[in-house]
């Protein structure tokens, strides 16, 4: 479905409401596959909500808009999920779960995409854990961890199904930055092999360290740089 | 850190426990309810199937009449049962009772044979008795019928009004029971919400999220049912001890059929209002949770 030629992100002419409010208009945005974008802008400038429109948390009423193959103007309830799936999201508040274990959030995660065989779960489990650094931390509870470490599981979470998408809202805001770095340095190596990756941030160092495209939100619009 | 992980299990626990016995108590109102409304009904039948009309036949009557009379009457829709007591038998009855054969002394049997007739309880109504009297009357046979009248006029009056109201408290407390755990289990859903929302955004379907969510419901409906049960148990059987006359005539029958209700009616309330709830914030948009 997404070769080469098709960019896994397309949006035409949307126009982006957060209830009856107007956040964005005119929004225009490809993202080819293998590439990574930054999206920066001031506080309330629409980052989230662009994030979300993606993510299908948000409905896209006015425009066209094209992501990893399912078509968000027509877009149903019962589609989200496998939309979803496709997508790995790395979320401002993490939304983890609070009721259960680092692990048993990874679990929740593989048993509600459809994975049945314990010890691919248990294997996959251990190398997301592993790529963020939290392999002897999966018996503690969300509360129980860092904000560090809790971005890192939500991160780990992002990467468990493999997705054709990650979409990270701040994913290095609370890390310090040598794990920052490895987190980066993750990223940009998952662009390169099989995933593109859409990052919004406010940390401009990091964007001087990692450079990439960036598009700015500024007064209600998307601007390449 | 293990006394916070101890803490949030233990807190997680007792909603979990509170919303139980939330339930539970709501079903052993209910099923104290059925208890006594049974128990009215079985006791009304009880009195009503002891009603009687009795016929008294002449004493020359022949033996192959009576026996028409008698498998006339048992073939009557109405009828429950026809005892009939032969001369010989009513005569052996009362020599018993009196503890002398009053027959030598007076040289004949002067008793009457006679057929008592019970009416099954649906139909145990004053026309329907002085119907079938009246019927009875015309055979030859028959000297004379009774029942008594105003004994069964009271008891139908009364046990029909209590039992109405007895009826509609138990409906006008089935939907405060339906209401009361709706709302046990949506605040303690309400809890949940962004649990579901977090589930929501990594892409689980919604039948994914729901299922453990209407087991745990139903769980809670049964244990609450289970807990339900004891008490009743414990009620009726501490109940029976000081006050016998109450529930002279229970049968275990009817408890059962309570406790089956009380069970049904937990899994089911607690199991709709939980899917209901749930699907309440599966269907919730991020920006209405706050």
């Amino acid at each position: 479905m997404t070769t080469a030629e098709h960019p896994i992100v397309s949006l035409h002419d949307a126009n982006i409401y957060v209830k009856k409010n107007l956040i964005l208009t005119g929004v225009n945005l490809q993202v080819s596959k293998n590439e990574f974008v930054y999206l920066i802008g001031k506080t309330g400038s629409g980052k989230s909500s662009l994030l979300r429109v993606l993510f299908g948390d948000i409905k896209l009423n006015q425009g066209d808009g094209n992501v990893a193959g399912y078509n968000l103007v027509k877009l149903r309830q019962r589609d989200i999920p496998f939309l979803r799936r496709k997508l790995g999201i790395v979320f401002q508040d993490f939304q983890l779960l609070s009721d259960r274990t680092a692990k048993d959030n990874l679990l929740f995660v593989l048993k509600a995409t459809g994975w049945h065989d314990k010890n691919k779960i248990d294997d996959r489990i251990n190398e997301v854990l592993q790529k963020v650094g939290l392999s002897t931390k999966g018996f503690k509870l969300p509360h129980e961890l860092s904000g560090g470490e809790q971005q890192r599981l939500a991160i780990a979470r992002a990467l468990l199904n493999e997705p054709e998408l990650i979409l990270a809202d701040e994913p290095s805001g609370n890390l310090d930055p040598e794990t920052s770095n490895e987190i980066m340095n993750l990223f940009f190596e998952l662009s390169k092999t099989r995933c593109s990756v859409i990052m919004a941030t406010h940390n401009y160092s990091l964007i001087e360290r990692f450079p990439a495209r960036i598009i700015r939100l500024e007064t209600g619009k998307v601007i390449e740089n | 850190m293990s006394d916070d992980n101890k803490l949030a299990r233990k807190a997680l626990r007792s909603s979990y426990i509170s919303t139980v016995i939330s339930i539970s108590l709501v079903l052993f109102l209910i099923g104290s309810l059925g208890v006594l409304l049974l128990n009215a009904k079985y006791l009304s039948d009880y009195i009503k199937e002891n009603v009687v009309l009795t016929i008294l036949l002449k004493q020359d009557a022949a033996e192959q009449d009576i026996q028409n009379l008698k498998s006339q009457l048992e073939g009557n829709a109405y009828v429950s049962s026809v005892n009939y007591i032969t001369r010989e038998q009513a005569a052996e009855d009362l020599q018993k009772d009196l503890g002398e054969d009053f027959t030598n002394f007076l040289g004949f049997n002067p008793l009457l044979p006679v057929l008592e007739v019970k009416l099954k309880p649906e139909y145990a109504e004053e026309n329907n008795l002085n119907q079938l009297k009246e019927t009875v009357q015309q055979k030859g046979i028959v000297k004379e019928s009774y029942f008594q009248e105003s004994l069964l006029n009271a008891i139908n009056k009364n046990i029909r009004n209590i039992s109405l109201i007895i009826l509609g408290f138990s409906l006008v407390l089935f939907f405060i029971a339906g209401a009361l755990i709706n709302n046990t289990i949506r605040l303690s859903l309400y809890a949940k919400r962004l649990l579901i929302k977090s589930m929501k955004l990594v892409g689980a379907t919604r039948n994914f999220i729901r299922k453990p969510f209407i087991l745990q419901g139903v769980l809670q409906g049964l244990y609450g049912a289970i807990i339900a049960n004891l008490l009743l148990v414990a009620t009726f059987y501490y109940a029976k001890t000081q006050i016998p006359e109450i529930i002279a005539f229970e049968n275990p029958m009817n408890l059962g059929i309570v406790m089956a209700i009380v069970v049904f009616l937990g899994i089911f309330i607690s199991g709709m209002s939980t899917y209901f709830a749930v699907n309440k914030y599966l269907r919730q948009r991020t920006e209405d949770i706050f």
